[in-house]
């Protein structure tokens, strides 16, 4: 009878098959613990899903079916995968590559002023200390700086190990690959250095804050900005207008918010 | 009626009338509930990309939440062995429902049941502490052992993956209750499976899920 073709009959997972599935499954659990004890670097990530897709492939094939099952239905299931992956792709594809992004002309998309009042100073002279860009400083060093230069600034952070090469001792003179005086810390904050992020989404004065009070870290005080190194740095000392002399882009995010403000 | 062992002939029982047979009813039943799992899928899919996202933009994040040990991996591969057993047991009494093993099907769903606690008793321990400890998600984060900037990001990643799981085993826990009371009025058998069936793949897709958050939550760093 065509009602009891091979193709109705429902195939029964054996006891026995449901065991040993079931035993690779502990055995890839424990072979998974396992690896994660040994410091492979990025090869443990990798490890770790591998085991982990071959037993969500186990699962599938036996415990859900899918070996015996109709092929439509891990055409269906797969699409799931090939989706989040398109997902992955498009949200990675965008988010690395906004550093590179910078608006240049920001007059046609953010109002009048907006730029102006992100970067402007409430210092006459930012690129020279003061108590309070010093205490600024401090608390900014607290939350953006300690994790990889430590609380103190030697450079012993709790990520500093896992850096090459390792982040900048402030406490001692060697070693300054921009050297150290405050343009150059400045410069150093705004474009990044080594496996440092560039921290240009910082408005100005923040990163004139910081410098400044890096610099109280360590033996530095003689180290002082000549008009020659502000000049480099794109600020005319001799000018009114603030600290943010030179800043004429913003970076993306800081731009997006802007926008955001905007509409 | 098939003899076969390994397989059967079933569901000539009474079936809707826009179906042609019961194994037709059965088998557009089931696609719908790979549909459904697709939609699942879809619905994590989020939340893993924003883990993916945070990870390559804060390897610090990761290493900090490893190096200081604010999640038990022992907890963890508890609750994986936990949840394997379970899916072991859930497919047992599915196959147990097919070949008309009315104590087995029952046996095998109290067990399944019973795992499913066992999961969500091991993650009450392992919430209690963090909450205790306050390891917990953004502003409400203010563990003494460790101070850092991303690490209260982890932890909302950590709390949400892991109790929108938590929320499907719960859910999960409801329908396997359902299954055993309908199974102790020997409502399935060879002819008759499809609740039980269907109960097996979410529950084995609710397996799927932690078999990949055990390792990125708790053993990756």
């Amino acid at each position: 009878m065509s009602e009891h073709h091979s193709n109705e009959q429902h195939h029964i997972l054996s006891n026995s098959m449901a065991a040993k599935i079931f035993g690779a499954l502990l055995v890839l659990t424990v072979v998974t613990v396992w690896v994660a004890q040994f410091d492979l670097g990025s090869l443990n990530f990798a490890v770790a899903m591998l085991v982990a897709s071959v037993k969500a492939t186990l699962v599938c094939l036996f415990f859900m079916g899918l070996k015996y099952d109709h092929k439509e239905n891990t055409v269906i299931f797969s699409t799931s995968f090939i989706f989040m992956i398109i997902f992955m792709i498009l949200t990675f594809g965008d988010l690395l590559t906004r550093g590179d992004v910078y608006v240049k002309d920001m007059s046609k998309i953010i109002p009048d002023g907006a730029v102006a009042a992100q970067t402007k100073s409430k210092y006459e002279k930012a690129w020279v200390s003061n108590p309070e860009l010093l205490a600024h400083g401090k608390e900014l060093f607290a939350a953006q700086c300690v994790t990889c230069h430590g609380a103190g600034g030697a450079g012993n952070g709790v990520a500093a190990a896992g850096l090459n090469p390792k982040p900048r001792n402030f406490t001692v003179a060697d070693g300054w690959k921009n050297g150290r005086k405050a343009s150059a810390i400045y410069g150093t904050l705004t474009k990044g250095l080594n496996s440092m992020p560039a921290f240009a989404s910082l408005p100005p004065d923040d990163r004139w804050a910081l410098s400044h009070y890096v610099r109280t870290l360590g033996p530095h005080e003689s180290e002082k900005d000549s008009a020659e190194d502000l000049k480099k740095a794109g600020i005319d000392a001799s000018g009114a207008g603030g600290g943010s002399a030179g800043e004429k882009q913003i970076p993306i995010d800081v731009a997006i918010d802007l926008m955001s403000e905007k509409s | 009626m098939a003899q076969g062992t390994g397989s059967v002939s079933h569901l000539d029982r009474h079936h809707a009338h826009h179906f042609k047979s019961g194994h037709e009813e059965f088998e557009a039943c089931k696609q719908g509930m790979w549909i459904f799992l697709v939609t699942e899928v879809l619905f994590f899919s989020g939340m893993f990309v924003a883990y993916a996202v945070l990870r390559v933009f804060y390897p610090d994040m990761m290493h900090d939440v490893h190096h200081h040990k604010l999640l038990d991996w022992r907890m963890g591969a508890l609750n994986t062995v936990v949840l394997i057993t379970s899916s072991w047991t859930m497919a047992r009494a599915v196959s147990s429902s097919q070949r008309g093993e009315q104590k087995n099907t029952v046996g095998f769903l109290w067990a399944t049941l019973l795992l499913a606690g066992v999961f969500l008793v091991v993650k009450y321990f392992e919430y209690s502490h963090k909450i205790h400890e306050h390891i917990l998600p953004g502003a409400q984060y203010a563990y003494e052992g460790l101070t850092t900037a991303k690490v209260p990001i982890f932890m909302s990643v950590y709390f949400v993956m892991t109790g929108i799981h938590g929320l499907h085993v719960v859910i999960g826990m409801g329908v396997i209750y359902y299954l055993i009371r309908r199974a102790k009025r020997n409502e399935f058998g060879p002819r008759y499976f499809t609740p039980v069936e269907m109960t097996g793949l979410y529950w084995h897709f609710v397996d799927l899920v932690w078999i990949y958050l055990f390792p990125l939550l708790y053993l990756v760093g």
